[in-house]
């Protein structure tokens, strides 16, 4: 076999221009989506498991102490939410790292907070995915069917939040180099992050675990999910839950970005 | 800042003074090179030489302590965007998202540097590197040769005038390897200059017009790979070191030395 034509003569001239921002955007958004919709570990956990976790909550009796049907969905939501951003998001930017992903990108003349805000956006996507995928099951399974402004409240509540648990894997992808490190402390930072939460409206284990799970990450945001599935309940614990959850996401993501590097070494 | 890129001027690259360091340890020092329209030029150095870091700073992932880099009179610190669009590069290992098909990762860096290609343009641009049944699968399947001919495709993807490849022939068979020499004088013989590091004293004497050795972070001598044979042909180090009629790899080891580097 002969070897191909060395290199093709240029059919175009040279882009002596840097891209436009939009071209840029859509080139790794399409890319990002791409990579998203193939990794059966990001859909499994994406889209699974608050289905499954949804389910288990409503079928045993074991947690109706845990809190009303809302928290109930609450809770699956912010599982969804942990799942996407830690297990799923933090560790394909660990992976890309490691294998020199970012790198390759790098030296393209895409700004590097594109690279990232292309791949934050696709996890608000597929979190965004997962909240009409919980919320139309809780409807059509479990009965639970909320007015239009609460479904309206609801989803701006879990971009919200999104930003939360997302902080939280960059800070861990920020914190932590080793892809198979950070596999193994996202799966323990993950449980308690969620399981935590689950005893924010439940005083079983006593008023002090309670006020801790209240104010945990998780509790937070399912503070502000309940609250905002039920507009007329929404009061001054809710509005705290916010603030506590905008707290959270600062510094989560200020400790992503300021460790945060791009090369493994 | 501009976008556009000025005239062209006889000088693909210019680096002035180029330092580089990783905390207290200075990497590179004092780089000073210029690289010709058209020409292909060869760094070589062993191990630690400073060869990687000083493509880096070119390809701007690394930040220089200090000096300038020119590409086509672009300043790589003050318009990183349009100087990154002027360079096709080509790293040491290449690695691109595990999910993606051949074509895609094409049709991602096309984009990244703002060229659309169409789904029958990246075909025939994999068909033209004999990549064009593997399209639809991925870059881990494919063969070391396989692999490295895709990543000059997609350095070259927007037809750069300057392409830098960090030791683009390293792990690969014979065959191979003059394969991607034939491609890389391909890209010469289109009008574009090309940098490139290696440690194979035979690449640099096949591919390079002109080759510079570097160690400790500095450039020792530069010209033609026969220019420096005949330049240090007679210096008492290379003579140590030659074993019968004197080669560029008498000149590199006896300017660099024989210590082993880590």
């Amino acid at each position: 076999m002969s070897e191909p034509s060395a290199v093709r003569t240029p059919s175009v001239l040279p882009p002596l221009r840097a891209p436009a921002l939009t071209e840029v955007f859509r080139a790794l958004l399409e890319a990002d989506f791409t990579v998203q919709l193939r990794n059966n570990r990001a859909l499994l956990l994406s889209f699974a498991l608050p289905l499954v976790v949804l389910f288990a909550l409503f079928a045993s009796k074991f947690y109706s102490a845990l809190g009303d049907r809302q928290f109930k969905v609450a809770s699956a939501l912010t599982l969804g939410m942990a799942s996407i951003a830690i297990l799923g998001y933090a560790m394909t930017v660990a992976r890309d790292r490691e294998k020199g992903v970012f790198q390759r990108l790098r030296v393209t003349p895409a700004p590097t907070w594109t690279i990232m805000s292309s791949r934050l956006l696709v996890q608000v996507a597929a979190i965004m995915a997962m909240a009409v995928l919980v919320l139309v099951a809780a409807d059509l399974f479990e009965g639970v069917s909320l007015i239009a402004e609460a479904y309206l409240l609801t989803f701006i509540c879990v971009i919200f939040s999104s930003a939360l648990f997302l902080g939280v894997g960059q800070a861990l992808a920020g914190l932590i180099k080793s892809a198979d490190t950070l596999n193994a402390v996202g799966r323990i930072a993950y449980l308690p992050l969620f399981a935590l939460g689950l005893f924010a409206h439940s005083t079983i284990f006593g008023t002090t675990f309670e006020l801790i799970s209240r104010w945990s990450p998780g509790g937070t945001v399912e503070t502000l999910l309940t609250g905002a599935m039920n507009p007329s309940s929404w009061n001054s614990d809710t509005w705290l839950a916010l603030a506590a959850s905008a707290a959270y996401s600062v510094v989560f993501a200020g400790i992503g970005i300021r460790w945060f590097q791009w090369g493994a070494r | 800042m501009t976008s556009e890129a000025p005239p062209v001027t006889g000088l693909a690259l210019q680096v002035k003074d180029l330092r580089v360091s990783y905390g207290s340890k200075r990497a590179v020092d004092g780089v000073s090179l210029d690289i010709n329209e058209g020409e292909i030029f060869g760094l070589l150095g062993p191990n630690g030489a400073g060869k990687t870091s000083t493509l880096s700073a070119i390809e701007g992932l690394l930040k220089p302590t200090s000096g300038s880099i020119l590409v086509r009179q672009v300043d790589v610190r003050a318009n990183p965007g349009l100087a990154k669009a002027l360079i096709g590069v080509q790293l040491q290992s290449t690695s691109f998202q595990s999910e993606l098909k051949n074509s895609e990762i094409v049709k991602l860096y096309a984009g990244l540097y703002g060229v659309p290609l169409t789904k029958p343009a990246i075909f025939d641009r994999l068909t033209e590197i004999h990549l064009g049944d593997e399209a639809s699968r991925r870059f881990s399947q494919l063969s070391g040769g396989q692999q490295k001919r895709l990543s000059l495709l997609i350095a070259t993807v927007h037809d750069p005038p300057l392409v830098l490849l960090d030791e683009p022939t390293s792990g690969l068979d014979p065959q191979a390897r003059r394969q991607l020499w034939d491609r890389i004088e391909g890209i010469r013989k289109s009008g574009r200059s090309i940098l490139l590091t290696t440690h194979s004293m035979e690449e640099a004497q096949s591919v390079c017009d002109r080759v510079a050795i570097m160690d400790h972070g500095k450039i020792l001598t530069v010209d033609t790979p026969a220019g420096l044979i005949e330049k240090h042909k007679n210096d008492p180090n290379v003579l140590a070191v030659a074993r019968g009629q004197v080669t560029l790899e008498d000149v590199f080891i006896g300017l660099t030395g024989r210590d082993l580097r880590e």
